[in-house]
């Protein structure tokens, strides 16, 4: 369960000018698998992410999840947003459950297992502040864990660690890895950040702009369980001169 | 450092600018951020703008009190302060029904009449108008079927319905709620369908990420969303019908605030005039405050924000 397949998907967005944000991409991701998504800024990262969400129409080919095509949003497949993106109406703990109370699911089910969340991304004492009070990477903690609540299939995540300063970002990045390994979700991460790509993945998927494009696919095969001390191993500095040299063909 | 595929790794102006470690931007900084001395010299800064406020409003009538001869100014037109001021103190507390002052005692019952007629109009705008705007805001077809209909109504000002509401409601309370609820409508809706239009697009990608219907985020997501905006409205539109209810009560209405107004102006009573219009600034104030402090406990997330932000 969580298996994701891209068959020739097209995205063409209407307009004055049409831009022809993916053209012809192919990807399919494995259950549990952790497959980053690389690429410069405006190459299409978000489009192929919103597509699998269910916030957009493809324009071709066909896009099934779990076997099924994908034709709108749901709780299987859990969207971390760059910004967060939570109610700033609402206090931790209630945009944690939003997701299984609006569901309907009972109280008894959802209270344990989000507050298993909530000291899991270390914000147990943190459950009655408003998302202002807290940091960057904070409110994105809060994001993983009212996407995690849901118990998805799939777990989507669109440059959730961009917007944050370098320190705050790694200790996410070991967070999530920690988090991965614990619950073994598969998921699509959308980065420009080719450190984070190549620490989190099982998968690099590089990509091109205009017209969007996957033009290569890179396994890493870090041992796991990883850490952000990986970072400067011999390996992963391999990896990182191997995508460098990658881009320097894509750019010229 | 990580090697970047952009020209500069994007940072949140929002974060706390580079924390050492991941801590609350917020409840830290509160507490410790105010400079020692704010609190005590917060009274002093209050007395000193509440004097400063009065200032105008005393000047004003101690020239209105000193310019008059024989409790009156401009041949007896206007009459001073402590005329008012009689004329107020009678038409509160003196005895009903006795006497040639047919407005004796009767202050309160006219406040409670108009008061009353705004709270029922009022409450059938928000009512009608928070989610008509929020429809608006929100679907296209209903902004389609209804918005042109608001836009081309709104233009009529609230005076101009008169004839056709006593036509309808006759002479009584039923036609001055009709107006303060028209009056009141107008703003409401404005307000709210635009705030239900700015709902910032990710909020409700959210809310369809994690399985909320359509209902369900209009109450949960849009409604929140838009609600200092809904606010903004009703302040606009609770004025509006003040307006409307003395406008109404002046012309098509046998009690009220606005009876009383043209009533005694009618006999020449300006004391009770002016006590009259006193009565109704004091009232409109009030209510203001009053969903001002409903505004305040319902956003309370959003003062905290404007804050830390
Ligand atoms: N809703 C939209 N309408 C029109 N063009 C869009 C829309 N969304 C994205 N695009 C265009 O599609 C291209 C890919 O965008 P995006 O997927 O956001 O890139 P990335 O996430 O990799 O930065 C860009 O050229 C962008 O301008
Ligand atoms: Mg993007």
């Amino acid at each position: 369960m969580g298996t994701v397949l891209f068959q020739n998907v097209s995205k063409t967005f209407p307009g004055v000018r049409s831009v022809r944000a993916l053209d012809d991409v192919s990807l399919q991701i494995g259950e549990g698998d952790f497959v980053a998504l690389l690429g410069p800024s405006g190459c299409g990262k978000s489009t192929l992410l919103n597509l699998l969400a269910g916030f957009d129409r493809l324009s071709d080919g066909a896009l099934l999840f779990d076997g099924r095509p994908v034709t709108r949003p749901g709780p299987d497949r859990g969207v971390v947003f760059q910004e967060a993106a939570l109610f700033p109406w609402l206090d931790v703990w209630n945009n944690v459950i939003f997701g299984p109370k609006v569901q309907g699911v009972p109280k008894s089910e959802y209270e344990p297992r989000a507050r298993e969340l909530l000291r899991l991304v270390g914000l147990d004492a943190f459950a009655e502040a408003l998302p202002v009070q807290l940091s960057g990477g904070m409110r994105q903690r809060v994001g993983i864990a009212r996407a995690l609540v849901m118990n998805p299939r799939a777990l989507l995540m669109d440059e959730p660690f961009g917007a944050l300063d370098a320190q705050t970002r790694l200790s996410m990045q070991q967070l999530l890895l920690d988090v991965w390994e614990t619950l073994g979700t598969t998921v699509l991460f959308v980065t420009h950040d080719i450190d984070e790509a190549i620490l989190l993945s099982d998968r690099i998927c590089v990509m091109s702009a205009r017209p969007g494009r996957i033009v290569r696919t890179i396994p890493i095969t870090l041992p796991r369980p990883r850490s952000i001390a990986s970072l400067t191993s011999p390996a992963f500095v391999a990896y990182k001169a191997d995508i460098l040299a990658e881009m320097n063909v894509v750019h010229h | 450092m990580s090697v970047t595929m952009e020209p500069a790794a994007p940072t949140d102006t929002r974060a706390p600018a580079a924390p050492a470690y991941d801590a609350p931007s917020g409840t830290a900084g509160a507490a410790s951020g105010r400079p020692r001395g704010a609190t005590l010299r917060r009274p002093t800064r209050l007395a000193g703008r509440v004097l400063l406020g009065l200032a105008l409003p005393v000047i004003v009538l101690a020239a209105w009190q000193l310019a008059g001869r024989g409790g009156s100014l401009f041949g007896g037109v206007l009459p001073t302060p402590d005329r008012v001021w009689a004329a107020w103190w009678t038409w509160a507390f003196g005895a009903q029904g006795l006497g040639l002052n047919p407005y004796s005692g009767t202050w309160l019952a006219n406040v409670l009449y108009s008061a009353e007629r705004v709270a029922k109009g009022f409450g059938c705008a928000i009512l009608i108008g928070v989610p008509a705007g929020i429809a608006i805001g929100w679907n296209r077809i209903a902004a389609g079927a209804l918005d042109p209909t608001v836009q081309i109504l709104r233009p009529i000002p609230i005076t101009a319905w008169l004839p056709f509401s006593i036509a309808v409601f006759g002479i009584g309370p039923g036609g001055a709620i009709f107006l303060i609820a028209l009056g009141a409508f107008y703003p409401i809706v404005v307000n709210t369908s635009q705030g239900a239009r700015d709902v910032d697009r990710m909020l409700i990608r959210a809310a369809l990420m994690m399985g909320a219907g359509p209902f369900t985020i209009l109450r949960r997501v849009v409604l929140p969303a838009a609600l200092p905006s809904v606010f903004t409205g009703l302040r606009i539109g609770l004025g509006i019908g003040w307006t409307a209810v003395i406008v109404a009560e002046m012309v098509a209405v046998k009690s009220g605030l606005g009876y009383v107004l043209w009533d005694a102006y009618y006999v020449g009573r300006m004391d009770v005039v002016i006590a009259d219009m006193i009565t109704i600034g004091l009232l409109g104030f009030l209510s203001d405050r009053l969903v001002l402090a409903i505004e305040h406990w319902a956003l309370a997330w959003r003062r905290l924000q404007s804050h830390h932000a």
